[in-house]
């Protein structure tokens, strides 16, 4: 007997993490006395994990596919629970889950833990709701919903100057950049007169070209904001070093794939290209640019950093760069768009996992206090075998060497970017990704090769983060050989958004 | 019966797990690891042997076992067995010399004391046992590609075993030589089996959809050119370039002429081994290839007459270098060379039986001699040199009467065995050189080299038993054990015999259907033929190409046989002194020049210090310069604005906002000129 669930059920992931953030609150301000720890931490994990099995179940049994059970539209369309929506969905409450039960070893006796992991669970439900937002004004709330928490969680270590300077540089340019997509939607509404995104494609009438295209380039840079992406990305390497590890791999992995939920969706259904190129506005190539710039930025700074963090900081600017490809490969009716927006959603998954697990590595490394240099982590292997070969997996994943998903992913990137007749594109991302290859060396040589130059001694190894960093590192690399679910579902995610 | 065949896969295996027992537990086994080797090779040689049964019941067996790369309607990877008649024979072959050789190497390595105390003995078991199981998946293979892979690990065996002693001088050289040598040729080989792949879609031997089955239909126009990929060529023209590809790994392993050059050096190995690698395994396998895919080679006139060249010209060049070798294992070496280059003589002039039937008689008595010689070595404390030998007949008889029935088949004289497979040779290439006039060419160069091979072998003969010891050792030899001798009469007895199985000229002379050879080969009387791999098959697509005559068997027979005879009366005469002198300076200048063995050696030093390590500076030079330079050119472009491009972090959120209103602005601009928005 197959029960029919109400309409709203579709939205359980968004549901879960938003209503567990409500009973952690709840929990922590009711009880008199303290509140453990494990109960904090657990019933946080909980809904996460909830909230990421209703996901991949819907996914499992057809919601979001129109031959199955259908796309659910809800509130007037302003929210819609497809099948692409439910794949990041999946990816960000996966890495939410993975966040929080590492965070249970960084945290360990700080104080105000409730907020923190309330707060994590607010910004995860915003992300969420990113997710499946379907109305540019519910893409704000949305967007907003995740950012204020994300604010707040970079500054969490309050007595620790980086991690409060970092925090208000990120909110300073948050709000900056939020003013510029507000003004930007209101253009465009003006133009439209929808906000809608199926409505606003409605209402492209040729007419004021220029006000439409102005207001395009401000949501894009909205966007740019969220993906970390040039010139909007100042605010990242700044908040990513300052913020708790945990918190940076949050904001790096969840925060930035769900700002691309909102790319593909916006530009893909408000923004059709044969209408807008008719109007002269080639977003298409707007995107190249920012592609090319943004990985070509990020890759090169990388190179010469002295910390591991902020180095991870500017790769995770220039993998923005390459999910990038993903709209910037994308041609008029062209024949290899599902595959150039597949491999962007796939991409993004496999980066959920390796760039959570490099920055939770760093979480381990702020916990045992060893410093934050490469040559800090000299010889670590020695000491802490496990966690150097996971965090080695990781880091070739990242390059994209062959031993797991990040290879395959970024080879369809740029397969797709190839066949789409981008070469060019997919040469410049081979170069940065053989740039990358130099600074993710350098860690996996200073771990593997170099000579402790003093003898740390590394007191604890902690369960939680151990577990999650191990994790991430064995997806990647199960990914490998288990690619044809993930790749079948982006496709079919990205066939089902393309029409 | 039938279910036999699927055991055949053990008879390669043993070996291998006698190789990974040894290599575990080598040091406490006793006898330092011999007896998982023989009995391992025991068992596979009673399995080949059933297998040959069970073919003789009339059953085949072609199946893909397992399937390394799977493929949705592309090529396929895959390991199977193959085994109808020609296997089957080879199978017992290699089977048979391994366990002699096997056995003779306890005699002749652990109860020799000046080889014992050198040690490193499981090694030597451990890599004979990868060896024989390398060779007997080759054998079994049922694609091209599998038979590359164990092709090259016999390669890598008798690297192993050629340089067994390392820590002499000479043995680690002669092994890289041996290697490098071969994997020259196995370059093209390479390259061959990529281009049947990549042609054909498959590397099967054998059945319906096989290369050589298809690539016969084309030929013959039942199947469009278009349904195969030629690269731009003829089909025939395209087979022929793959066929002779593959040929390069054949004439590196068969120690054919240009790249024969390693065998001589080769026999700085144990002798057990260079009668395994001489009969047996590693030269053989270039010929059993042409042998294994003669349905290929046999629409491709040209590939086949320049094998039958390659053939002939090696048979007689290397019969004029054994003619003056001083040590008894180098002459052996030049008659295995020009032996095989009977062989190949064979084969290319489409005498598929004839060339097969030498190949297992020069198995046979090949062995025999290098045990033989093995054994005179043990006996007289590794001595090598036959001007220091002498005298032998008498005090070792066993080994002298073996080893003149092994010298007496090398020769070819009749009724021995290598009477019989030569003359079909000879008489095939004569048949076919009648139509063909230019392959007159190479029957003659063939029938010069009996009576070189007459001479050579009588020579080697007659210094090494006849006449007065001339050193010490020889004058009192040591007993040797039956480990030595056993194996010794097995194959002298096979020396003799083993030539009655095909005895064609009596066939044509009397009628009598004796030419079980070939009727085996035939697979007529198969219940399960495998028609593609026939003898009677691969003669009727010969005679599409190259048609041959019917001359009279009596006469060319005759004269091999007088040639033979008068080589070895010859070296009889000049050598029965009990004194003998060398004789070589009567060849004058031409003695001098075959002795540096037409300065092969030196040519092919010239050809890589002169020619290809030039080349190859200049490549490094550009490789250095150019590549390199821009390599890292680029990397310290990269570098050098990494620290540029980092400072624009200044840390002031300020800074952040114009940057990005600026950014913004620029990318507002941009467009809105390009995309004409104001």
């Amino acid at each position: 007997m197959v029960v029919d669930l109400p309409e709203w059920t579709a939205l359980a992931p968004a549901l879960f993490v938003g209503i567990f953030a409500l009973i952690l609150f709840a929990l922590d301000s009711i009880r008199r006395e303290p509140v453990s720890h494990r109960l904090l931490a657990g019933t946080a994990a909980f809904g996460s994990l909830l909230a990421f099995l209703s996901a991949v179940w819907y996914l499992v049994v057809g919601v979001g596919d129109p031959g199955e059970r259908g796309v659910m539209h809800l509130f007037q369309d302003t929210l819609v629970v497809d099948q692409m929506g439910l794949f990041f969905a999946a990816v960000i409450t996966a890495v939410t889950t993975m966040v929080i039960i590492a965070s249970y070893d960084y945290l360990g006796e700080h104080a105000h833990r409730g907020e923190f992991y309330s707060l994590v669970l607010l910004a995860s439900t915003g992300m969420v709701m990113m997710a499946f937002a379907n109305s540019l004004v519910t893409i704000f709330v949305a967007l907003e919903l995740a950012s204020l928490p994300s604010y707040a969680l970079v500054a969490f270590l309050k007595t620790n100057r980086g991690s409060v300077e970092g925090g208000l540089k990120y909110f300073l340019i948050g709000a900056l950049s939020s003013a510029i997509l507000i003004y930007g939607i209101s253009l465009i509404y003006g133009v439209t007169g929808s906000l809608q995104l199926e409505a606003v494609a409605a209402g492209l009438t040729g007419e004021h070209t220029s006000l439409l295209a102005l207001g395009v380039l401000m949501l894009i840079g909205g966007i740019a904001f969220k993906t970390a992406s040039v010139p909007f990305h100042f605010w990242a390497p700044d908040a990513y070093v300052g913020a708790p590890a945990p918190v940076a791999a949050f904001l790096s992995s969840a925060s930035k794939a769900a700002g691309f939920v909102i790319a593909f969706r916006i530009f893909i259904e408000a923004f059709p290209l044969e209408t807008m190129l008719a109007m002269g506005i080639d977003w298409v190539l707007v995107f190249q640019v920012l592609a090319v710039v943004t990985m070509t930025l990020g890759n090169v700074a990388a190179a010469t950093q002295s910390e591991v963090k902020r180095m991870l900081a500017y790769s995770s600017i220039g993998h923005a760069g390459y999910a990038l490809i993903a709209l910037a490969a994308l041609t008029n009716a062209g024949p290899y768009n599902e595959l150039v927006l597949g491999a962007g959603m796939m991409h993004l998954l496999v980066y959920g996992f390796m760039n959570t697990g490099a920055f939770l590595f760093i979480a381990m490394v702020e916990y045992w206090d060893i410093g934050r240099c490469f040559d800090d982590l000299n010889g670590l292997a020695k000491q802490a075998p496990i966690a150097s070969i996971a965090m080695t997996i990781l880091l070739f994943n990242l390059a994209g060497l062959p031993i797991g998903g990040g290879f395959l992913t970024k080879y369809f990137l740029f397969a797709g970017a190839v066949s789409a007749g981008f070469w060019w594109l997919a040469a410049i991302g081979a170069l940065n990704s053989a740039l990358s290859l130099y600074y993710y060396s350098r860690v996996v040589k200073a771990m593997w090769i170099e000579e402790p130059t003093e003898s740390t001694q590394i007191e604890s190894y902690p369960l939680g983060l151990y577990a999650m960093l191990i994790l991430a590192a064995v997806v990647t690399v199960v990914a490998l050989p288990a690619f044809g679910p993930i790749a079948e579902t982006a496709m079919s995610a990205a066939e089902i958004l393309l029409g | 019966m039938e279910g036999f065949l699927e055991l055949a896969p053990a008879t390669a295996l043993l070996p291998l797990i006698s190789f990974i027992v040894i290599l575990a537990f080598g040091r406490q086994l006793p006898m330092q690891g011999a007896i998982p080797g023989v009995v391992a090779t025991f068992i596979s040689l009673v399995l080949s042997v059933v297998v040959f049964i069970v073919v003789g019941q009339g059953y085949t067996y072609n199946e893909d076992i397992y399937t390394w790369v799977a493929g949705d309607e592309v090529i396929e990877l895959s390991f199977g067995i193959l085994i109808d008649p020609l296997s089957s024979l080879m199978l017992v072959i290699v089977a048979l010399i391994a366990f002699l050789v096997h056995l003779f190497s306890v005699g002749y390595m652990n109860l020799d004391e000046g080889h014992a105390e050198r040690g490193g003995l499981p090694r030597y078991y451990a890599s004979l046992g990868l060896f024989t199981f390398s060779m007997l998946a080759f054998v079994l293979a049922n694609n091209l590609l599998m038979a590359f892979i164990f092709f090259e690990l016999v390669g890598l065996c008798s690297y192993l075993l050629i340089g067994f002693w390392f820590t002499d001088k000479a043995p680690p050289s002669a092994a890289k030589k041996a290697f490098l040598v071969t994997r020259f040729g196995d370059y093209f080989f390479l390259i061959g089996t990529v281009a049947v792949l990549a042609t054909f879609g498959t590397a099967a031997f054998a059945g319906s959809d096989s290369f050589p089955v298809i690539a016969q239909d084309i030929i013959a126009g039942d199947i469009s050119e278009t349904a195969i990929e030629t690269f731009g060529f003829e089909a025939s023209t395209w087979f022929t370039i793959v066929g002779l590809l593959i040929l390069g790994g054949v004439v590196g392993k068969s120690a054919q002429f240009p790249l024969h050059t390693w065998l001589p050096d080769a026999m700085e190995g144990p002798t057990p081994v260079s009668a395994l690698i001489h009969a047996a395994t590693m030269v053989a396998a270039g010929v059993y290839l042409v042998a294994r895919m003669f349905g290929f080679y046999a629409i491709s006139p040209t590939a086949l007459a320049i094998i039958a060249f390659v053939g002939a010209f090696t048979a007689l060049f290397a019969a004029t270098m054994g003619v003056v070798k001083d040590d008894i294992k180098q002459v052996l070496a030049y008659s295995t060379i020009s032996q095989y280059g009977y062989i190949m003589l064979g084969l290319g002039v489409g005498g598929f039986v004839a060339g097969t039937f030498h190949l297992m008689n020069h198995a046979f008595f090949k062995a025999l001699l290098f045990l033989g010689a093995g054994s005179v070595i043990v006996m007289t404390h590794h001595q090598q040199d036959m001007w220091k030998l002498g005298g032998l007949k008498d005090r070792a008889p066993i080994t002298y009467w073996t080893f003149l029935a092994g010298a007496l088949a090398l020769a070819g004289i009749i009724p021995f065995s290598g009477f019989w497979s030569k003359d079909e040779i000879l008489y095939d290439a004569l048949a076919v050189g009648l139509e063909t006039p230019i392959l007159l060419v190479a029957y003659a160069m063939a029938l010069l080299a009996v009576f070189f091979t007459g001479f050579y072998t009588f020579r080697m003969v007659m210094l090494t038993f006849h006449g007065e010891p001339r050193s010490e050792y020889a004058e009192s030899p040591d007993p040797v054990g039956w480990q030595i001798q056993l194996p010794l009469v097995v194959l002298g007895v096979l020396a003799v015999v083993a030539g009655f199985v095909n005895m064609v000229p009596v066939e044509k002379l009397t009628g009598l259907e004796i030419a079980y050879l070939y009727q085996w080969l035939d697979q007529a009387w198969l219940e399960q033929p495998i028609p593609e791999t026939a003898a009677g098959t691969y003669s009727a697509l010969v005679a599409q190409e190259l048609p041959s005559a019917d001359p009279n068997v009596l006469l060319p027979a005759l004269i091999a046989l007088a040639l033979a005879l008068g080589g070895a009366l010859l070296a009889y005469r000049l050598y029965s002194d009990p004194e003998p002198q060398r004789h070589v300076d009567e060849l004058g200048s031409v003695g001098h020049v075959v002795e540096h063995n037409y300065y092969q050696d030196e040519f092919q030093v010239w050809l890589a210090q002169g020619v290809t390590a030039r080349v190859a500076r200049v490549a490094d030079i550009f490789d250095q310069g150019v590549i390199d330079g821009l390599v890292n050119a680029s990397s310290s472009i990269s570098l050098f604005s990494s620290e540029h491009l980092k400072r624009i972090q200044t840390g002031v959120v300020t800074n952040y906002a114009t940057l990005l209103l600026i950014g913004f602005l620029l990318i507002l601009l941009g467009f809105g000129i390009y995309g004409g928005w104001f």
